[in-house]
């Protein structure tokens, strides 16, 4: 479960990302964030993710308080989190299997179950015949693809995705949509995105923000701002 | 063991920086205690020499020179009395010279002196002893060393302050070397290391290859530089042993132990190794935890 209750936000100069937002994300729901830019919704993902910490108010996320400072904890909540980038951040230097990997060597599972893992996220996403595919060789939705194995790998209960589809045609964006319906029922997903298609046609619940603050919290709703 | 030497295979110049560098730091330390080792073994042995040496005109009987001793032994200044008698004099230059038949014939005992050898319990002691042993009756030369051991002592004492001072200067600019390269490297991995943090990655598991490359270097430099001084060492062995000839052994006091420095021991070989070997691994131990720190603070706004 993710909480914020009454969480302001301040960037230095006085700047106010997030002001007395409050809402409760269940386990395993599927949440968009809608807003223009500069509205707070990577502020949102950054304090779940632990990157940020609020200066006013409290963020829980799986009963870890946020405002703690202390590191193993941070550490140890992001280890249940997956995140999905607009701009992929896949390793060049390493093929598609080293990339998923990577979060599965940090949590010191045994080669032979992170080879499992991955063969079965691969073909999730649809790529298992790219295992040994360095990211040159790859297209621009074949790699949102593997970023989204990345955070499917492993023992990663919340998916957070920032645009994850900003910079795909509307055909790939579908195919990385279709990926996110196929895992929704056992992962919390929250996604920060501008596209009203998607968020029109996928019927979910739907934070609104405008200004850092947060104006709409519809179940199953369209995009409005 | 395979991603480590593709991590540094992937990296063959700065590998090849870390290598150069730690190779010229533990090379010139290496040098530097091998040569202070040799000198302060020369200086045990030179101290073990007598320190003072009396010779008596030949119409000095042994009773008045077994009084001399007497006399120097109640002082409590003395560690030990060597008495001399003209016949032990006469084997000794018997031995020394056994090879040349001349040199034999021409000496006879009487032409000999007889001597005390005095060894002080303090190198302090020596003017003192020397300017009683001046004064006795029927004296013919004194012999004191006291000059030669102290300069020694003196440059022992120089030469440890410049290589300590060398070390350490050594020392600072091999690990701000070593830190600038490694964080090169850093800056080349800085977009995984910010996707492992944010995947929980702890910082001893984003350290641990950047750690395990600079022991890894550190081991195999110092097992490189070792081997080219072992070389080197033997490739002069004749030189120096012509040079020492007449020193048995030299040996560096360590309390209660004591290691032979000359001829070179298992244990004085072994025990370089192991220093070598440690001191490289720290150095390159040390400089990656200093370019790796900061980078791994998480940061948050």
């Amino acid at each position: 479960m993710i909480q914020f209750e009454i969480v302001t936000k301040m960037y230095p100069l006085g700047v106010a990302a997030l002001d007395g937002v409050s809402f409760v994300i269940d386990r395993n729901e599927f949440t968009f964030l809608v807003g223009t830019s500069g509205a707070g919704k990577t502020t949102i993902l950054n304090l779940i993710l632990g990157d940020l910490y609020p200066n006013v108010g409290t963020v829980i996320v799986n009963d870890i308080d946020i405002s703690s400072k202390k590191n193993d904890q941070i550490e140890e909540l992001r280890k249940h989190i997956g995140v999905v980038f607009q701009d992929f951040k896949i390793l060049h230097d390493k093929d598609v299997f080293e990339n998923i990997a990577l979060g599965l060597y940090i949590q010191k599972l045994s080669l032979k179950k992170i080879k499992e893992q991955v063969r079965e996220v691969l073909t999730l996403v649809g790529l298992q015949d790219r295992e040994r595919y360095f990211p040159v060789q790859l297209s621009a939705g074949e790699l949102q693809r593997v970023a989204i194995a990345r955070a499917l790998c492993g023992d990663r209960h919340i998916i957070l995705a920032d645009e994850p589809t900003g910079n795909l045609d509307p055909k790939t964006t579908w195919d990385i949509m279709k990926i996110f319906k196929k895992v929704e029922t056992h992962k919390t997903i929250i996604i920060a995105t501008h596209n009203t298609d998607i968020v029109n046609s996928m019927k979910k619940r739907v934070l609104v923000l405008k200004k850092g603050k947060l104006i709409k919290d519809v179940q199953k709703g369209g995009y409005e701002l | 063991m395979k991603q480590l030497l593709t991590a540094l295979r992937r990296t063959p110049y700065q590998t090849l920086a870390v290598f150069s560098s730690l190779f010229l730091t533990l090379f010139l330390s290496l040098f530097l205690i091998f040569f202070l080792n040799f000198l302060y073994g020369l200086l045990g042995y030179i101290e073990s020499r007598p320190q003072v040496t009396i010779y008596f005109q030949n119409e000095v009987s042994e009773e008045s020179i077994l009084k001399v001793k007497g006399e120097l032994e109640q002082t409590g200044k003395v560690e030990s009395v060597k008495y001399i008698s003209k016949n032990d004099a006469y084997a000794l230059y018997k031995n020394l010279n056994k090879d040349n038949p001349l040199l034999l014939e021409m000496v006879s005992p009487d032409i000999l002196p007889a001597s005390l050898e005095i060894f002080a319990k303090k190198p302090a002691y020596l003017p003192e002893i020397a300017t009683y042993l001046n004064t006795v009756t029927g004296k013919d030369e004194v012999n004191f060393q006291k000059n030669v051991v102290d300069k020694l002592l003196s440059l022992t004492s120089v030469i440890r302050a410049m290589s300590l001072g060398f070390f350490v200067f050594l020392m600072s600019t091999t690990i701000i070397i070593l830190t600038t390269i490694t964080h090169f490297k850093i800056a080349l991995k800085k977009d995984e290391i910010e996707l492992l943090r944010l995947m929980g990655a702890s910082a001893g598991y984003v350290r641990k290859p950047f750690m395990d490359q600079a022991l890894f270097l550190g081991f195999i430099t110092s097992t490189v530089v070792y081997m080219l001084f072992g070389g080197i060492f033997f490739f002069l062995y004749p030189s120096i042993r012509g040079y020492l000839s007449g020193v048995q052994s030299l040996f560096v006091d360590l309390g209660p132990y004591k290691l032979t420095v000359w001829p070179i021991s298992i244990e004085y070989a072994g025990g370089l190794y192991i220093l070598l070997t440690g001191f490289g691994m720290c150095i390159a131990g040390l400089a990656t935890y200093f370019a790796t720190h900061k980078y791994l603070i998480i940061q948050r706004g």
